[in-house]
């Protein structure tokens, strides 16, 4: 029992030691990417969501409780994508701290405008968030804006380090935004592609590119086979390409291909959980990459 | 670059007499001018086009320095989040729709103290409306949130689940729930009906702990401690003990058998039950969880009257009075699959549970001297179930329950008395055709012990569930 009670307080105690700087959780590995460009080298970041997962659908595991439980400050998506777990997780761990409203409860979402935000409350449209799409991540220039907010909500936590905050937010933003032009003007002329889920469509809007069709019927709702015969026929003779994740079945979009003579993409949502601001442009280059491809 | 060669024609226009009538000297020295105000007014454009060209980014945002609290959601400001939970079965069963009379008359210590005020096993055959849960939740004030859990009955009797209120602000992670509540005792026993992956309570916690799991009035005082990688989770219940199967106070012998005072002593004063658990999970990455958990419950006052007069005119009424200890372990392993729609997941969960009742005799309608003699029951339970999602939203789960592996009395100054285990199989396929609507197909075949014949009852639920309002939380 003595000795129990001695581990247990050792491990208190190198808990509290290693929390010398802001101990950040971010929920997806974008928010992660982003905390570590902001927060510099030596934040301690930990992602919560594999990014091979999707990010709606995870249950809210003791090993998050465990990690919010000594945090700092939270980074999420937001807009109710992490609806079903996020809430519950923060409040199993039993900290304060992270509450929405407070210094520690930072949401992508709530810095920036959404794409559509104020469509009907109706279930009858699935799995909706009325509060507009929450995938900001693939957008750049949002991601750099709220890099910069991110900035100042660190700088609030620990103002000593308020200069390398926005410096580290600056970096990106301007990596991001001198991207943009490159990118726009590789995906000039590509007929735009059908996504398997409403996830993409920032991107689409960044590069002037129109979404052709969703693979799922209404958000939430795998595929069924009356919605890919409606598509098949909105779409034949017309050039795109289909977009989905290693997560999504793959039947679909590769049925909805075979019948229109397109080809699918197989395109990550998100970077490594380790990922740097470089990898978070990769995975861009590699939307981009596909959505070239497709101008045959 | 059309802009500039004409900004420098006119300059060079502006010149052109001056020029003809100069010296060599001048001639420099206009240059020199020239050349610099062209440079100067250059740089200006440059410059101005440079502002010109950072504007067209699409800046999305003000650029100014803030930072937006708090979630977006669709929540409706002060008013609390409502969500509603329809369910309905259709049952059927091999005996003539006693199937679900014969779970509660199971061979055990608790079989003769039904002390729920209704029953979600009050099925007939055919389609039943079980009970309509109505949740509401919201946050109180900085320091409390508040949620309110009511069960309508098919005869549009409510009942209030739970009311309780939790703590926002405690610091080093401690939490205080007051209010009526499920305990946190156990796995499954916090789950409400509609967050079961079976349509029924498992056996075990149905005898040992009433269908409802325990459930209780009072508070919960809950602490996650620093404890590095390892989440923990430990915590106490101080309960008022009333009504549960092995804490009850405040019964009475019947008026026409001991008229007046006498028999049984007065309630106690509150808190007559006690509850301790801790829960310990590792981190094991993405892919798994596992979480291991035990528990205790003591009860410091329990009755028990014996009144088998409506089955049996000729039988003596009685009553036991005493403690009742209580323990459990639970395990609960996870595996996330990268598929989509829970594809590929699988979820393991065993619990055991041990009671005993340690009680005297305090009334004996015929024999006096049989008052102050012991009379321990002791009966255990477990479970174990496996959920495993084998397609985009299908579930297949199997379960094996049983009860009462140990399972009798000791008697003082009589001869003990042991019961039969009776156990279960049950086979349930789910279809989640979104969050919020589901199907469910459970088949299920028991042996089940009554007054020591076994009986073989083999139970069919087709149920349907949706819920709306809130989105529910995905809980481990």
């Amino acid at each position: 029992m003595r000795i129990l009670i001695a581990v247990v307080f050792s491990l208190a105690a190198q808990a509290a030691w290693a929390a010398s700087a802001l101990n950040v959780v971010a929920t997806t590995a974008s928010m992660g990417m982003l905390a570590r460009e902001v927060g510099g080298a030596a934040m301690q970041v930990t992602v919560l969501a594999a990014p091979d997962r999707d990010p709606h659908m995870l249950q809210a595991k003791p090993s998050m409780m465990r990690a919010l439980r000594d945090a700092d400050l939270v980074v999420a998506v937001g807009a109710e994508l992490e609806m079903g777990w996020l809430p519950a997780a923060i409040n199993g761990a039993a900290n304060p701290r992270l509450l929405p409203g407070r210094d520690g409860y930072f949401e992508a979402a709530a810095q920036v405008s959404l794409l559509d935000s104020g469509q009907a409350a109706d279930r009858a449209h699935g799995d909706v968030h009325p509060t507009g799409n929450p995938h900001v991540n693939l957008d750049p220039v949002r991601m750099a804006a709220i890099a910069r907010a991110l900035a100042e909500r660190m700088a609030k936590l620990e103002p000593a380090q308020a200069a390398t905050f926005r410096a580290g937010a600056q970096r990106f933003a301007a990596a991001a935004e001198q991207r943009v032009p490159g990118w726009q003007a590789q995906a000039a002329g590509s007929p735009g592609g059908v996504l398997f889920h409403k996830d993409g469509n920032y991107l689409f809007a960044l590069l002037g590119l129109p979404i052709l069709g969703y693979v799922e019927p209404v958000p939430g709702v795998p595929p069924s086979a009356s919605h890919l015969n409606n598509l098949t026929a909105k779409l034949k003779g017309q050039r795109g390409v289909i977009l989905h994740h290693a997560y999504q079945p793959a039947q679909g979009p590769q049925l909805l291909a075979s019948r229109l003579g397109w080809k699918t993409a197989v395109v990550p949502l998100e970077p490594a959980k380790d990922a740097d601001a470089a990898a978070y442009f990769q995975l861009i280059d590699t939307w981009v990459a596909a959505l070239v491809a497709a101008k045959g | 670059m059309f802009e500039r060669n004409l900004l420098a024609a006119a300059l060079a226009c502006a010149f052109p007499l001056s020029a003809f009538a100069a010296s060599d000297a001048e001639v420099a020295a206009l240059r020199a001018e020239f050349d610099q105000k062209l440079k100067t007014l250059q740089a200006d454009y440059e410059m101005r086009m440079k502002q010109m060209e950072s504007r067209m980014v699409p800046a999305a945002e003000p650029t100014s320095r803030t930072d937006k609290l708090g979630a977006v959601g669709s929540g409706s400001s002060f008013n609390p989040q409502i969500s509603v939970i329809f369910d309905g079965v259709y049952y059927n069963d091999n005996k003539k729709g006693g199937g679900i009379e014969a779970m509660e008359h199971i061979d055990g210590i608790n079989h003769s103290h039904d002390h729920e005020g209704h029953g979600h096993g009050e099925l007939e055959r055919g389609f039943n409306l079980r009970e309509t849960e109505i949740i509401f939740s919201a946050t109180v004030s900085p320091y409390f949130d508040a949620t309110l859990n009511l069960a309508v009955d098919s005869g549009g009797g409510v009942e209030i689940e739970e009311a309780y209120f939790d703590t926002r602000a405690l610091p080093a992670g401690l939490k205080l729930r007051g209010g009526r509540f499920l305990s946190g005792v156990g796995y499954l026993n916090s789950q409400h009906p509609h967050t079961w992956d079976f349509v029924d309570q498992n056996l075990a916690y149905r005898t040992l702990l009433g269908d409802h799991g325990l459930k209780d009035t009072g508070v919960q005082l809950g602490w996650t401690p620093k404890t590095g990688s390892l989440y923990t989770l430990l915590g106490v219940e101080l309960l008022q003990g009333n009504e549960q199967v092995f804490a009850s106070a405040g019964e009475v012998i019947p008026d026409d058998v001991l008229p007046g005072e006498g028999g049984l002593k007065p309630k106690y004063a509150g808190p007559r039950l006690i509850t301790a658990f801790a829960k310990f999970s590792p981190d094991l990455g993405d892919d798994h969880a596992l979480q291991l958990g035990a528990w205790a419950a003591r009860g410091r006052q329990h009755q028990e009257v014996h009144d088998h007069r409506d089955e049996n005119p000729a039988a003596k009424v009685n009553g036991l009075e005493g403690d009742a200890t209580l323990w459990g372990l639970e395990a609960v392993y996870k595996f996330d699959a990268p598929g989509a729609y829970g594809e590929g997941d699988l979820t393991l969960a065993a619990e055991y549970l041990w009671q005993r009742k340690d009680l005297a005799v305090a009334f004996h309608q015929d024999n006096p001297a049989a008052i102050g003699l012991g009379r321990k029951f002791t009966q255990d339970g477990a479970y174990l179930h496996a959920v495993y999602g084998f397609a985009p939203n299908w579930q297949a789960g199997l379960r094996y329950d049983i009860t009462g592996m140990t399972n009798k009395v000791e008697r003082q100054g009589a001869a003990d008395v042991g019961y039969e285990a009776s156990d279960r199989w049950t086979l349930a396929v789910t279809r989640r055709l979104t969050e919020f609507s589901l199907l469910r197909l459970q088949a299920s075949s028991a042996n089940l012990y009554e007054d020591g014949d076994k009986n073989r009852v083999n139970q069919f639920f087709l149920q349907y569930q949706h819920s709306l309002g809130a989105h529910g939380a995905h809980k481990f």
